[in-house]
């Protein structure tokens, strides 16, 4: 019978929610979504799916991309291959999808945020989203996609009834990649999670040596500093201080973003702050999509003409 | 050790206006500024320092039209010894066929290597699918998102991948390997108009994708270019630099976060 099969990403016993936008796809594709899930309690709504496929195996092991592919192998071997193989597009999601594209030889798109179904067409983004792809698989057959996150989730609903479960047993354990440990991040005095008001810089500020200037017009009116990854991965601020998917997911009152274009990851980390300002000197920046409040100008003139507003 | 990093040259497009034309053919970038792939840079860096302290040689590899040759004279000022270009003009729109060149290419000219690193994605397209999809036709263990190598021995790497929210992964893995690196890994060198010039003094060897199109097939079409759906959007302040601050001010006071 023709299924798709919902890879669930679950770290440290959650069943991360972005896991709905995958099954979302499947209901607005009109399949039956099979989700394919380590054993344990992750307190999911089973209703939500068609069928489970449990499998007896630690969650480290299960998100192994060197596992996935025997475990995948599995549920062909009994099912029959699925139209579609669904990955969340995460860290995991896309390691896991690439790599069983490439072990399968099977058709893969990336990052998938729409879908059009008349025309079978799914859209991805290209260039920090100023542009999007559409795609389709060039022939008949499985294909898998990986889906982003906040894409379809409301499309997901319950069928009514428990679906059936299965189980895979005897899942052998690579050892040419094995989990060692989790690494979490240091504790650091400032919480950008709990501010108010966060000032946040991204790539556009230029070089370091602008930092203290905005750090100036931070104090001036009480805000607290954060920033985008690359001013994190430059080094200008710390890493505590990173607000998207890799970093913190912050939710201020207002959320100035400066110097900073949209690219998802980041506004996956702000985008349910309550009032959000941008200031980009470029006016299709996609960061204006998402923000209440635009100014399109050079930042660093904005910073110098509030400074000398509030230094009255 | 010996490393493979491949290496991609992608138009810096953050600042620029982006015009689809041919009704979604294309995407004009005639007047965008080309620069090596944000990722690659950390991945080049990474593999210099590798090498550095274990010996042996990094060769960088970039698929691409012969413009592509300015990332690999960047990767040997950085340290790489070797820069190739598999020449093309085709457009491949499809990670697939992209990585099952990479494969062919290595195949065919016997490239030693005890790893391969590639970014986690590519600036442009973001598909962040050629490392993974390498390895597999390789048949190589394969860590994406890397962000730190804590250790290197004879056989096999310590290395930490980056997940959600701050979380690390820490994961033993066996060599030979391919890798994709994170950005933020390193703190990449500065690289010189003059260092540059130096690297175009050594040899950079250029094969022709034609010669390695078995199994290249576009798995994927890619229909057309479209301009993302409109949400509702910001509200744009206008006027006067000062005028705009003042109003910007007293949006934030409105909201309470400044008096
Ligand atoms: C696995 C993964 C995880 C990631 N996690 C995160 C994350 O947690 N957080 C995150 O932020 N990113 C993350 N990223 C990176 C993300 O994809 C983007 O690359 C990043 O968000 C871009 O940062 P930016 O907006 O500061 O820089 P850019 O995209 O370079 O944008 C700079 C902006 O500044 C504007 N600008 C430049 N100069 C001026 C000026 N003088 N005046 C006004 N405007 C100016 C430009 O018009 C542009 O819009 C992640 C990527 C991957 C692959
Ligand atoms: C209508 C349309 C037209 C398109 N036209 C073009 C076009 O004209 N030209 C074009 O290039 N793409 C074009 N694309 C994009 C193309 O479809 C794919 O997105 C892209 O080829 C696949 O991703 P990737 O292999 O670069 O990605 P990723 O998997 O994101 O790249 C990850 C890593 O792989 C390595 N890598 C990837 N590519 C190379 C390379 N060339 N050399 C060395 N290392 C590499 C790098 O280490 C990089 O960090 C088009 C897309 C559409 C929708």
């Amino acid at each position: 019978m023709s299924y798709v099969l919902v890879v669930a990403e679950v770290r440290r016993g959650i069943f991360e929610e972005r896991n709905l936008d995958s099954i979302g796809l499947c209901t607005l594709l009109g399949k039956d979504a099979i989700l394919l899930i380590p054993e344990g309690d992750y307190g999911i709504n089973e209703q939500l799916v068609n069928g489970l496929v449990r499998v007896k195996t630690e969650e480290t092991l299960f998100l192994n991309p060197l596992n996935m592919v025997n475990i995948l192998e599995k549920i062909m071997a009994a099912r029959g291959k699925p139209d579609m193989i669904v990955f969340t597009n995460s860290a995991s999601g896309i390691e896991l999808a690439s790599y069983a594209a490439g072990y399968f030889n099977l058709p893969v798109i990336t990052d998938v945020n729409g879908y059009d179904k008349e025309r079978g067409i799914f859209f991805k983004s290209y260039y920090s989203d100023k542009i999007f792809g559409e795609f389709r698989p060039s022939g008949e057959g499985t294909f898998i996609i990986t889906v982003r996150s906040g894409s379809f989730k409301e499309n997901a609903a319950e069928k009514g009834s428990a679906p059936p479960a299965e189980a895979i047993e005897d899942v052998a354990a690579n050892t040419a990649r094995t989990f060692v440990e989790y690494v979490e991040e240091e504790k650091t005095d400032v919480d950008i999670t709990k501010a108010e008001f966060l000032l946040s810089l991204g790539r556009g500020i230029g070089n370091k040596d602008e930092i203290p200037d905005y750090e100036e017009l931070a104090g001036l009116l009480k805000a607290v500093i954060s920033g985008s990854r690359p001013v994190i991965d430059k080094l200008w601020l710390p890493k505590a201080r990173q607000v998207g998917t890799s970093g913190k997911t912050v939710k201020p009152k207002v959320y100035l973003a400066m110097g900073i274009s949209g690219a998802f990851q980041h506004i996956a980390g702000m985008k349910d702050s309550s009032c959000i300002i941008a200031v980009n000197k470029d006016p299709e920046a996609p960061i204006f999509q998402y923000a209440h409040y635009g100014i399109i100008a050079d930042i660093h003139k904005v910073r110098d003409a509030l400074k000398g507003i509030l230094k009255g | 050790m010996n490393l493979i990093v491949f290496t991609k040259r992608v138009p810096a497009t953050q600042e620029e206006e982006l015009r689809i034309t041919d009704e979604g053919k294309a995407v004009d970038l005639s007047k965008v500024p080309f620069k090596v792939n944000d990722w690659d840079n950390y991945s080049i860096e990474e593999a210099v320092r590798v090498v550095e302290k274990s010996g042996g040689a990094v060769t960088a590899v970039s698929v691409g039209d012969a413009e592509s040759d300015e990332v690999l004279r960047r990767s040997i000022a950085m340290g790489a010894k070797d820069g190739f270009l598999i020449e093309t003009g085709d457009v491949l729109h499809d990670p697939n066929a992209r990585a099952t060149l990479m494969q062919n290419f290595l195949k065919k000219e016997n490239v030693p290597f005890d790893a391969i690193f590639t970014g986690v994605q590519s600036e442009d397209d973001q598909f962040g699918a050629v490392g993974g999809i390498l390895a597999a036709k390789l048949g190589l263990p394969f860590v994406s998102m890397v962000i730190g190598i804590d250790a290197y021995e004879s056989d096999h790497l310590i290395v930490r991948r980056e997940l959600e929210g701050g979380l690390q992964e820490r994961v033993k893995v066996m060599l030979p390997c391919v890798l994709s690196i994170q950005t933020g890994i390193n703190e990449p060198r500065y690289v010189s108009i003059m260092g540059v010039r130096k690297a175009s003094k050594v040899e950079r060897k250029v094969f022709k994708a034609a010669d390695y199109q078995e199994n290249v097939v576009n798995k994927i079409e890619a229909v057309k270019w479209v301009y993302p759906p409109k949400k509702a959007g910001a509200t744009i302040l206008s006027g006067e630099l000062d005028g705009m601050c003042k109003e910007l001010l007293g949006i934030l006071k409105e909201k309470g976060v400044y008096q």
